[in-house]
Order: structure tokens, then C-alpha cells, then sequence
């Protein structure tokens, strides 16, 4: 038995994995999670796997990890009335549902051997349309800045296809209080279905396609729609470790690396947020998710040490990165604090 | 934004139909996976305890799983806080930059 | 709003705990070398816990065990020649096949 001191047996996945990967990237999903306010889930599934779990592994792992993650900011959010319950509990079954049936294609998948290779090139197709995202939305930044405009596009306000939406007239129609709006309750099912199946399939949170389904198609005000949208994510992520579970496909010891480190990770990020400045920050993010797409596709061909130092490496630049600017604000802020204070006990004598 | 939007649906669409259709394409040979947990491997209590529990039950090892996830993320949660209040810094005023 | 969920937590893990104790069944890994369909029992010949690079399973211990498997989950169907993993418990003198893992055949590692 190899029981080399970097790498960790796991027992059931059967797996011999090399520790602090597990540990940095837990901590680097937090991290950068707090710090862009988008899950990081992304990285965690194409990461797993190549660290060596196998993929259903990979995925219900990560899955049971934004479980985890997102209990706390769905208590805080709820505490200030952010989350509209009815809305969320009717688009629970569209979700459930969704998970469910996109965990049975992973299972189906499994059984044909082709889990590997198919959940590895849509990932690619995935990460390349947020990269995409993120690089498009810089060059924009960018352009409204040369031309003077300083608060930037205000997409929100141009689109109503939800006024459309809400003339649906199947029963039942439910009239949501706290969002403010009545509609067909098969919209919001709709929608959380598709986000609960992609959510069940590649086992990220979903959010990066219900928060502007909520808004732009649900009609929900933003705020609502950031409370509710945890809100889905809380339960899809505890009914997606339910039913990976059930399944045979988690690796609890991994999940709780993973959520130590990402608890940190995510102060780190959060606090960062406080003190960053301008749009830089994003053409990292952006490179980030282009190498994490690199080193799926370094696995897909059978590199399996290069994809793992491509991923790890681009995390642990972005994370000293931000635990950089994090440490030299709160420094300046801890400076100032004393300076303030000293000035104060100077004058009072 | 609109336009992002659009290409995330399209980008749905495209993989709810081309998933089931390469699944289908490579036809239907499925056996079940069934994984053992090599128990005779695990030397803590604890682990043997939830290795034997996922040989033996899944259910009630689904269960644990869940509930363990929450009541730890709900644990780091508040002791991240208590930590985070006690470095000094001010982390009530947060500006945030852009969302 | 908060007392709740946390006493039904508290309550359920109280339960869970209770029932825990009672689950455990012994793991076995071996070379299949029969398998009886109409008797439905299936014998390994078990393997050792000594896995090097040529013999990641284990080496052959040279002691043969049978077990039921009429009630047991199979995944992939064992033939001659493959590596399975089996939980069971023991009843008497016999061994009550719980979970077959076909390890050879669906090699994890690679997926």
C-alpha cells in the first residue's frame, strides 16, 4: 500500500489523491467565490477529476460541497427578507426534478462508460461560454470608459419579455407577495427545471443561469432574485448530496477538505472585494477559467500531470492574487485605524 | 446582457439535445456500477463506521451525508464570524465595487 | 423561524445515531473462479492486502470462499478471471453476498 505522506486514500471512491490539491482547491473555490460573487463550482468537477476521482465522484462531491457553502448565505440572506419563499418553494419541484434527472444521466452515462469523456467536453463548451462572458464584458467596460460614459450599460431595464411571460394563462396562477408579481406557476417550474438539470449534470449551483432567468424572464426585482436564487441553490445543492449519495457517488471526506478550506478561502475573498479596484481583476478570472478549459482538455487526451498542474497552478495565482490585495488593504485599513486613534488620544490630552 | 443571455439558452438548448442524442447514439449496453467501500483499508473508527454504513445502508448513509454537509457549512459559517469580528477590521461598510 | 430546524436536526441526528450502530458487514476481494448460476453462489479465491504496481489488487492468498449471492447487488456480471470486491455479512457458516463490485471491469481509476 502506497501510504506516501502526500496522498490521501479515500474509501470509497477507492483513490489515492494528492492532499493539498484537494485542499487548495477547496480553498481556492472559496476564494474566488467570495471575491467575484459567482460560485466557483465551475472549477471544482473538471478539478476533482483531475486530481483522480472519477467523474460521478467528481460531480456529487462537488455538488455536496455548495451544499455545505451555501447553508450559511441563504440564513443571512433570508435574516433580511431578500428571499420570497413561495417563489422558491414552487420552483423547489422544478428543481428537484431537474437535479434528478440530470444525476440519472450521469448514472446512464456511467453505465455506457462514456461519463468521462462527454461531461468533460461540455464542461469545455461551459467554461469557454463564461470565459467568453467575462472577456466580453471587460471589452465593453472598457469601451464605455473610452467614450466617457461612467456608470456603464444598464441592461437590465431594456428587456421585458417577462410582461410577455406573465400573460401565460395556465392554471395555476399564483400571485408571488414579496416579489411583488402573479404568473403561471409553470414559469418558474420551467425555469429551475432546466437550471436543476444542468445543476444535477455538471454539479455546480446554477446560478449563473437562474439569477438572470429570474430577472429577465421570472420578473423578479434583483435583490429578491439574489436571495431566492441561494435560496435554490441551498436545496439543489442538499437534494443533489441526497441523491449522489443514494447513488454510491460522494466522497464525504472530500466534501469536508473541501468546505474547511473553502470557508477560509471565502473571508479572504469577500474582504478583497473591499479594497480591489477597477475591472483588472477580471481579465485574471477570465485566464482562469480559459486554463481550468485547457487542462480538461490535457485530461481528455490522457495528460494527466500536466492538466493538474495547469489547473492548480492558475488557481494559486489568482488566489495569491487576491489574498495580496486583501492583505495590503486591510493592512492600510488597520494603519489608519491606529492612526486615527493616536490622533483622537492626542487630542483628548 | 440581453444578448449574453440569449447565448446562455441557446447554450442550454444545444446540450439538453445533443447529451441524450450521443447517448443514444452509443447505444444501450448498461450493466450497473456498483462500488464496494474496501473497508479492510480504513483504519479510523469513524471512517470505518461510514465505509461499513455504505456497504451495508445507503439510505441512512445518504442521510448522514446531508446532514453532516449542513450542520458543518452552518458550524464554519459562525466560527468564520466570530473570527473575522475579532481582526479588527470593518466589515460592515463594505462598498462593493460592481456585482 | 430558527429553533425549529435546528431541534429537528438535533432530533434526527439523535435517531440516525441510535439505529448506526447496527450496520457493519465484512469486504472481501478475489479472483472469481466460479460462478453457480442455478445454486446462486459464487467463489473467490481472496486476495491479500499487499497491492504493488504489478498486482494493484492484491496477491493471491490461495484460501477460497463461496458466497450467496441470490439476494446480493451485482454490477457488472462476474465471469472466470475477474476481480470482484463483495461485502457480506455472515450467517452460521455461510457468507450473504451484499454488494458485488467488479473491480477489473469498470476500473474507476479511468474514468
Amino acid at each position: 500500500m502506497e501510504h506516501s505522506f502526500w496522498y490521501l486514500h479515500m474509501p470509497i471512491a477507492g483513490v489515492e489523491i494528492f492532499w493539498p490539491g484537494l485542499v487548495l482547491i477547496g480553498f481556492s473555490v472559496g476564494t474566488i467565490g467570495g471575491f467575484f460573487g459567482m460560485g466557483g463550482a465551475w472549477m471544482v468537477t473538471p478539478g476533482l477529476n483531475i486530481l483522480g476521482f472519477p467523474m460521478a465522484f467528481a460531480i456529487g462531491t462537488d455538488i455536496a460541497h455548495i451544499a455545505g457553502k451555501s447553508m450559511v448565505s441563504t440564513m443571512r440572506h433570508s435574516k433580511f427578507g431578500n428571499v420570497d419563499y413561495k417563489l422558491g418553494f414552487v420552483m423547489l419541484f422544478g428543481t428537484m426534478f431537474g437535479i434528478e434527472i440530470g444525476a440519472q444521466m450521469i448514472m446512464w452515462l456511467e453505465r455506457l462508460g462514456k461519463v468521462g469523456p462527454i461531461v468533460r467536453w461540455v464542461y469545455v463548451g461551459f467554461l469557454a461560454l463564461i470565459s467568453f462572458m467575462v472577456f466580453y464584458d471587460y471589452y465593453k467596460a472598457v469601451q464605455s470608459k473610452k467614450a466617457g460614459r461612467i456608470d456603464g450599460e444598464k441592461g437590465a431595464e431594456g428587456i421585458t419579455w417577462y410582461k410577455t411571460l406573465h400573460k401565460i394563462n395556465l392554471p395555476p396562477m399564483i400571485h408571488f407577495k414579496t416579489a411583488g408579481f402573479t404568473c403561471s406557476a409553470w414559469l418558474p417550474i420551467g425555469v429551475s427545471f432546466i437550471t436543476g438539470i444542468l445543476a444535477g449534470f455538471l454539479g455546480i449551483g446554477g446560478g449563473l443561469l437562474r439569477m438572470p432567468a429570474l430577472v429577465y424572464l421570472i420578473g423578479c426585482p434583483t435583490h429578491i432574485a439574489v436571495g431566492t436564487d441561494l435560496f435554490e441553490v441551498m436545496i439543489s445543492g442538499l437534494y443533489g448530496a441526497f441523491t449522489y449519495t443514494l447513488k454510491g457517488r460522494i466522497e464525504l471526506v472530500a466534501v469536508f477538505v473541501m468546505l474547511t478550506g473553502a470557508a477560509i478561502g471565502a473571508q479572504i475573498g469577500t474582504v478583497a472585494t473591499k479594497y480591489a479596484k477597477g475591472y483588472g481583476i477580471r481579465i485574471g478570472f477570465g485566464c482562469a477559467v480559459v486554463a481550468c478549459m485547457a487542462s480538461i482538455i490535457l485530461k481528455q487526451y490522457g495528460f494527466d500531470v500536466a492538466a493538474a498542474v495547469v489547473i492548480l497552478g492558475a488557481i494559486s495565482a489568482i488566489c495569491v492574487y487576491i489574498i495580496s490585495i486583501m492583505f495590503k488593504g486591510a493592512a492600510a485599513e488597520l494603519r489608519d485605524k491606529k492612526e486615527r486613534e493616536r490622533a483622537a488620544a492626542a487630542f483628548q490630552n | 446582457m440581453r444578448a449574453l443571455f440569449r447565448r446562455i439558452l441557446a447554450f442550454c438548448s444545444v446540450i439538453s439535445v445533443l447529451v441524450p442524442a450521443a447517448v443514444w447514439a452509443a447505444g444501450e449496453k448498461a450493466a450497473m456500477l456498483v462500488v464496494v467501500a474496501d473497508t479492510r483499508r480504513v483504519t479510523s473508527d469513524i471512517g470505518k463506521y461510514f465505509a461499513d454504513l455504505y456497504n451495508t445502508n445507503m439510505w441512512l448513509f445518504a442521510v448522514w451525508a446531508v446532514v453532516l454537509t449542513a450542520g458543518y457549512g452552518v458550524f464554519l459559517g459562525f466560527t468564520m464570524d466570530i473570527i473575522m469580528s475579532r481582526t479588527g477590521l470593518d466589515l460592515k461598510s463594505r462598498k462593493i465595487i460592481e456585482h | 423561524m430558527k429553533k425549529n430546524p435546528v431541534f429537528w436536526c438535533v432530533t434526527l441526528l439523535f435517531l440516525v445515531f441510535c439505529f448506526g450502530p447496527a450496520w457493519a458487514a465484512e469486504v472481501s476481494q478475489g479472483n472469481c473462479i466460479s460462478v453457480n448460476d442455478k445454486d446462486k453462489t459464487l467463489t473467490i479465491e481472496e486476495y491479500d492486502l499487499n497491492f504493488t504496481k504489478d498486482k494493484p489488487y492484491g496477491h493471491p492468498t490461495g484460501k477460497n470462499s463461496t458466497y450467496n449471492i441470490a439476494t446480493a447487488l451485482i454490477g457488472i456480471p462476474p465471469v472466470k478471471g475477474d476481480v470482484l470486491r463483495i461485502s457480506y455479512d455472515v450467517k452460521g457458516t455461510e457468507r450473504i453476498a451484499l454488494k458485488i463490485m467488479n473491480v477489473s471491469k469498470q476500473d474507476l481509476k479511468k474514468k
